[in-house]
C-alpha cells in the first residue's frame, strides 16, 4: 500500500506538468489580449499598457525594469517557455502571481474563497452519500413498492431538472413566496453565505445550496446504489447466506452491501473532486462566494493568474480526491490489492 | 428468488408518519434558523441595503466602474459635483473655484474637513491624491500595479514626466497652502471643473500611501460615510454615519453594501424584503413599475413613486470602420442608419425603459439637441435614397451588399442586432453576424479588424467634451476612437471649443463640431440608457443621479 501511495504521488508530477504546460499554451492561441481587457470599453493609455505588461512579465525588461523595445519601437514580447518558467519558479515559492483584473495576489484571493467552495463541497457530499446511499438501498431492498417507485421517480425528475433553475425554485418558494405567506415566520436566505449583516444564523446559507448543489448527483447516487445492490442480490453467495439462515438485514448489511458499494463510492469519489473545483452554477445563483464563479469569470476575462492558480489547486485536489477513492477499493473489498503483486508477499 | 425474497407491502402507517416528518422538517429548519426575532427583512435599523456587483476597486486611485464608484462616493467627496437639476457643476469639497482667462489654469479653494481618521483635509491631501494615480511608483502602484484611470489628469502640467518615472511629483499641481489648490493645465481645458467632479480625483490622507493594504480594502475619505469594516470581497461592504462630516450629516445610520453577483438572484433578495434598492431585471420592469409607482422625475424615490427610469449620460451604438470598405462609403452608413427602427428595440426588447437616440449626445448633458443627428431618424425611403447610391436594388430587392455585424452575444445584444439584421433586409442589405467572445472583439476592435459592431459609452463627466473628444477626435485614434475617424476641422472645432471659458459658448461650438460628425456618420447611434431602480417601502427618500450615484447623504427612511 505504501509503495502504492508514493508511486501514484510520483505520478502527479507529470500530470501536474502536462496540464499546466497545456493550459499555458492555450493562452497564446486563445483570441483576447488580456491586458485590453482590463480597460473594458474604454482604451487604456499606451503608458499604462505597457506598464502593466512589464508588471505581469508579458514583455521583456531590463536590468532596470523598463521593457525592451525592438526596432519598431514595440515592446519585445516574453516568450511561452519564459513565462512558464517565471509561474514554476513562484509556484516554487508558494507565489501564484496578481489577478490582472482584480490586482489582488491569487493566493489571498483563493485563501478567501477556497474555504466557501470546501465547506458547501462537503456538505453537499454529504447529503449525496447519505440521501443516494440510503435511497438506493431502499429502493432495491423494497423493490416495486411504494418506496422503489417514489425514489425512481424523484430520481428521474431530479437528473431532468437543471440545478439552476431547481436552484431558483427554491429561492423563490422558501426566500419569498413562504416568507410572505407566514409573515417572514418561515424562510430560507436566498443567496451568500452569511455573515454579520444576515438575519440568519451561518448554516442556514448552507441549506438551500447544498440541496442545489446535491441533487443532481444524488439522484445518480441513488440509481447507481440501487441496480448494484440488486445485481449483488442476484449472486450465488448471498443465496447461500440466504439458505444458512442469515437475517435479511444481516445479509445485506455484512455482505451484499460493501461489495456493491464500490461503484457508488468512485462515482461520489469523482464528484466530490468537481464540487471541490467549484461549482459555476451554484455559486451564481445562490451568490456563493466561492473560487468556481471565480474562475469561470477569470476565463472569459483572459485573466490568466486566476486561471493558472485555479487549475493549479484543481489539479492537486482531483488527483488527491482520486488517490483517496482508489485506496478507499481495498478497505471496502480486501480481495483488491492496490500494489499489485509484490505486496501480496 | 431475490427479488419477491424483498419485497414489501405499500405505503403503511410508519411511511405515512415518515413523509409527513419530512415534508415539515424543511419548514422546522427554516424557522429556527434566525439570529434574532427580526424576520421583516430590510428592517435593520436606519441602515439601508443598497445591491452593488463586485466593484474593481474602492480606493480613489483605481475607482472607474460604477459599482466601485457608489461606494466611493459615499466615501469621499471630491473637489466639485455636478448638479443634475440645475444642470451645471458646483462646489462640493471646494468652497469655490475659478479659471484663468484662457482656461489653462485653476484654482480651487478648499473647504475645512476632516478625514474619517480625524486628519485634516488640506490642498496637499488632493495633491497626494492626485499623485498617486499618476506616479507608478507610489506605494499603491507599486503594490496593486499601475492606476487604469490617471488618464483622468492627462491635461494636468507634468503628467508625461510623472507617469514615465522622469518626476517625483505632479508639477502642475501646487498648495500655496492648506486652503489653496492651483492646477496648470498643459493645454487649455475649461470643462476643467467637471474633471475635478470625478471620484477618482478625491483627496487622500497620509496613510493612503503609508498603509497601502488596509487603505486598499478600507478607504478612509472625506464623505459622510465611513468604512464600519473591510470590503468583503464578493460579499458585502458596510459602511456607517460619518458624525464629523463637514457638511450636511446623513440621516441614515449606514448602509449596507450587499455584494451580489447575479441580478436576477438580486430581485429575489429584494422581493423578499432583504434589500432597499435594487436594480431590476428587463424581465420584471412592467411588474415593478405597477408594484413601485414610477418616479415623476425618474431620479428621485418618495410615496408611491419608487421606480427610477431616469436618463443615464450613456450611448450605445455601432461604431463602423471608416478606414476599409465597405464602410468608408458614408452614403453606405447614412442608409444603414436610416433604416434602422431605434421605437422598436426599445419598446419590444426594453419595454420602453430606453429612449432611442437621435445622437451620440443623450439628453441630460448641457448642449443636447433633439434631432441632432438627422440620420438618427427611421426613414426607410431615404434610407433607400442613399443605399441606391451605394448599389441600386436589383429586381428582388436585393442591393448585393453584404456586410458583417460583429458584437458579443451576452448582455441581451443578440436579440438587439437581430432586430437590426432584420431592418437591413428590408432595405437589400444583407448582414452577416460575427460573434466573437467580448475579449477576442475588443481586440477586433482596436485592430480595426471589422466593419461594424456594437459598443456603448458611457460618460466619465456629463459634458459634450467626453462624448466627442474621446469617440471623434484624432488624437484618440489607437484608443477609443474605434470608428478610425479622422477629420481636421473637427478636431480644430473641438480643440478650440475646449479653450473657451464661457458656458454658453463653449456648448455652442460644441454642437458645431457635433453638427460636422452627425452629417459624416462615423457610428450608428441605437438609443440612450436608462437606469431601472426600484426602492423599497422603508425608502422616504432617495436621489440618485443621472450617473446612477446614488446620493446616500440625504436619504431617508421611513
Amino acid at each position: 500500500m505504501g509503495k502504492y501511495i508514493v508511486k501514484r504521488v510520483l505520478q502527479f508530477i507529470p500530470v501536474f506538468l502536462g496540464v499546466t504546460l497545456i493550459l499555458f499554451a492555450l493562452q497564446n492561441i486563445v483570441p483576447g489580449d488580456p491586458i485590453k481587457l482590463i480597460g473594458g470599453d474604454k482604451a487604456l493609455s499606451p503608458e499604462v499598457e505597457l506598464q502593466l505588461r512589464v508588471r505581469y512579465h508579458l514583455v521583456q525588461t531590463d536590468e532596470d525594469g523598463n521593457a525592451i523595445l525592438d526596432e519598431n519601437g514595440d515592446p519585445v514580447q516574453t516568450s511561452l517557455v519564459d513565462r512558464y518558467l517565471y509561474y514554476m519558479n513562484g509556484l516554487l515559492h508558494g507565489d501564484l502571481g496578481n489577478s490582472y483584473q482584480r490586482k489582488l495576489p491569487v493566493t489571498e484571493i483563493f485563501a478567501q474563497k477556497y474555504p466557501y467552495t470546501v465547506k458547501l463541497a462537503a456538505c453537499a457530499i454529504v447529503l449525496e452519500a447519505i440521501m443516494g446511499i440510503g435511497a438506493g438501498i431502499i429502493s432495491a431492498v423494497k423493490r416495486y413498492s411504494f418506496w422503489d417507485i417514489l425514489v425512481t421517480l424523484t430520481t428521474s425528475i431530479l437528473v431532468a431538472v437543471p440545478a439552476f433553475w431547481l436552484g431558483m425554485l427554491l429561492q423563490l418558494f422558501f426566500g419569498v413566496i413562504l416568507k410572505d405567506a407566514t409573515g417572514g415566520a418561515i424562510s430560507m436566505p436566498i443567496s451568500g453565505a452569511g455573515g454579520s449583516s444576515s438575519q440568519y444564523q451561518d448554516w442556514m446559507h448552507y441549506v438551500l445550496p447544498t440541496i442545489t448543489l446535491a441533487s443532481v448527483s444524488t439522484a445518480y447516487a441513488a440509481r447507481i446504489m440501487r441496480s448494484q445492490l440488486l445485481d449483488v442480490m442476484n449472486q450465488d453467495y448471498i443465496r447461500t447466506a440466504k439458505a444458512k439462515g442469515l437475517s435479511n438485514r444481516a445479509i445485506i448489511v455484512k455482505h451484499a452491501l460493501k461489495n456493491a458499494l464500490i461503484p457508488v463510492v468512485t462515482y461520489i469519489g469523482v464528484d466530490f473532486g468537481g464540487m471541490l473545483s467549484g461549482a459555476i452554477l451554484t455559486e451564481t445563483v445562490f451568490n456563493w462566494p466561492g473560487i468556481g464563479y471565480e474562475v469561470y469569470r477569470a476565463i472569459s476575462m483572459r485573466d490568466w493568474p486566476i486561471v493558472m492558480g485555479g487549475v493549479t489547486l484543481i489539479v492537486v485536489v482531483v488527483m488527491v480526491i482520486n488517490l483517496l477513492v482508489d485506496i478507499s477499493y481495498a478497505f471496502l473489498d480486501p480481495r483488491i490489492r492496490l500494489g499489485g503483486p509484490s505486496d501480496k508477499a | 428468488m431475490a427479488d419477491s425474497m424483498f419485497h414489501q407491502p405499500v405505503m403503511g402507517r410508519r411511511a405515512f408518519v415518515g413523509g409527513t416528518l419530512a415534508a415539515s422538517s424543511m419548514a422546522f429548519l427554516a424557522a429556527c434558523g434566525k439570529k434574532g426575532g427580526d424576520a421583516s427583512g430590510s428592517e435593520s435599523g436606519s441602515k439601508l441595503n443598497f445591491y452593488i456587483n463586485n466593484p474593481v476597486c474602492i480606493d480613489p486611485y483605481n475607482v472607474q466602474e460604477d459599482q466601485g464608484t457608489q461606494v466611493e462616493y459615499q466615501l469621499f467627496d471630491a473637489l466639485t459635483s455636478y448638479d443634475a437639476e440645475k444642470g451645471e457643476i458646483v462646489p462640493l469639497a471646494c468652497e469655490s473655484f475659478e479659471s484663468n482667462d484662457d482656461a489653462t489654469e485653476f484654482t480651487f479653494k478648499i473647504k475645512k474637513a476632516k478625514f474619517h481618521n480625524g486628519d485634516d483635509v488640506t490642498s496637499k491631501s488632493f495633491k497626494l491624491g492626485w499623485e498617486r494615480l499618476v506616479n507608478t511608483k507610489s506605494a499603491v502602484a507599486t503594490e496593486y500595479g499601475p492606476s487604469e484611470v490617471s488618464y483622468h489628469l492627462s491635461m494636468v502640467e507634468g503628467y508625461d514626466d510623472l507617469l514615465a518615472g522622469n518626476a517625483t511629483e505632479l508639477s502642475g499641481v501646487t498648495c500655496p497652502d492648506d486652503e489653496t489648490l492651483v492646477v496648470k493645465l498643459a493645454s487649455a481645458y475649461a470643462d476643467f471643473p467637471f474633471v475635478a467632479s470625478h471620484p477618482a480625483l478625491a483627496p487622500v490622507p497620509e496613510c493612503a500611501e503609508s498603509d497601502v493594504k488596509s487603505f486598499y480594502l478600507a478607504p478612509v475619505g472625506n464623505g459622510p460615510f465611513m468604512m464600519d469594516g473591510k470590503w468583503e470581497d464578493g460579499q458585502e461592504i458596510n459602511v456607517k454615519k460619518f458624525d464629523d462630516y463637514y457638511g450636511d450629516k446623513a440621516k441614515i445610520d449606514g448602509i449596507h453594501f450587499q455584494v451580489i453577483k447575479d441580478m436576477e438572484t438580486a430581485y429575489k433578495e429584494f422581493q423578499a424584503g432583504n434589500l432597499d434598492v435594487c436594480d431590476v431585471p428587463v424581465a420584471q420592469i412592467d411588474a415593478a413599475k405597477k408594484d413601485r409607482g414610477v418616479s415623476k422625475d425618474g431620479y428621485t424615490m418618495g410615496d408611491g413613486e419608487r421606480m427610477l427610469l431616469g436618463a443615464e449620460p450613456s450611448t450605445y451604438y455601432l461604431t463602423c470602420n471608416t478606414t476599409a470598405e465597405p464602410f468608408n462609403n458614408a452614403d453606405l452608413r447614412r442608409g444603414i442608419s436610416l433604416a434602422i427602427n431605434r421605437e422598436a428595440i426599445c419598446k419590444t426588447i426594453f419595454k420602453g425603459t430606453r429612449t432611442p437616440a437621435d445622437g451620440i449626445v443623450p439628453p441630460g448633458i448641457d448642449g443636447y439637441k433633439e434631432g441632432a443627428w438627422e440620420f438618427c431618424a427611421y426613414d426607410v425611403d431615404k434610407a433607400n435614397e442613399y443605399l441606391d447610391k451605394v448599389a441600386p436594388a436589383g429586381a428582388n430587392g436585393d442591393r448585393g451588399i453584404s456586410v458583417t455585424l460583429s458584437y458579443n452575444q451576452d448582455g441581451g445584444h443578440k436579440e438587439i442586432m437581430e432586430s437590426i439584421i432584420g431592418d437591413l433586409a428590408k432595405v437589400g442589405v444583407t448582414a452577416v453576424s460575427d460573434t466573437p467572445e467580448w475579449s477576442a472583439l475588443l481586440e477586433q476592435y482596436q485592430n480595426f479588424n471589422y466593419q461594424f459592431g456594437r459598443l456603448g459609452w458611457i460618460a466619465d463627466y456629463p459634458i459634450m467634451d467626453n462624448f466627442l473628444y474621446p469617440l471623434f477626435h484624432s488624437d484618440s485614434l489607437g484608443g477609443d476612437n474605434r470608428s478610425g475617424y479622422s477629420n481636421p476641422e473637427f478636431d480644430a472645432k473641438v480643440d478650440e471649443a475646449r479653450t473657451i471659458v464661457d458656458d454658453e459658448e463653449r456648448v455652442a461650438k460644441m454642437q458645431e463640431a457635433d453638427a460636422m460628425v452627425a452629417a459624416d456618420c462615423p457610428v450608428i447611434p441605437i438609443m440612450f440608457y436608462t437606469h431601472a431602480v426600484a426602492g423599497s417601502d422603508r425608502i422616504k427618500h432617495l436621489y440618485v443621479d443621472p450617473q446612477k450615484h446614488a446620493d446616500l447623504g440625504t436619504a431617508e427612511l421611513a
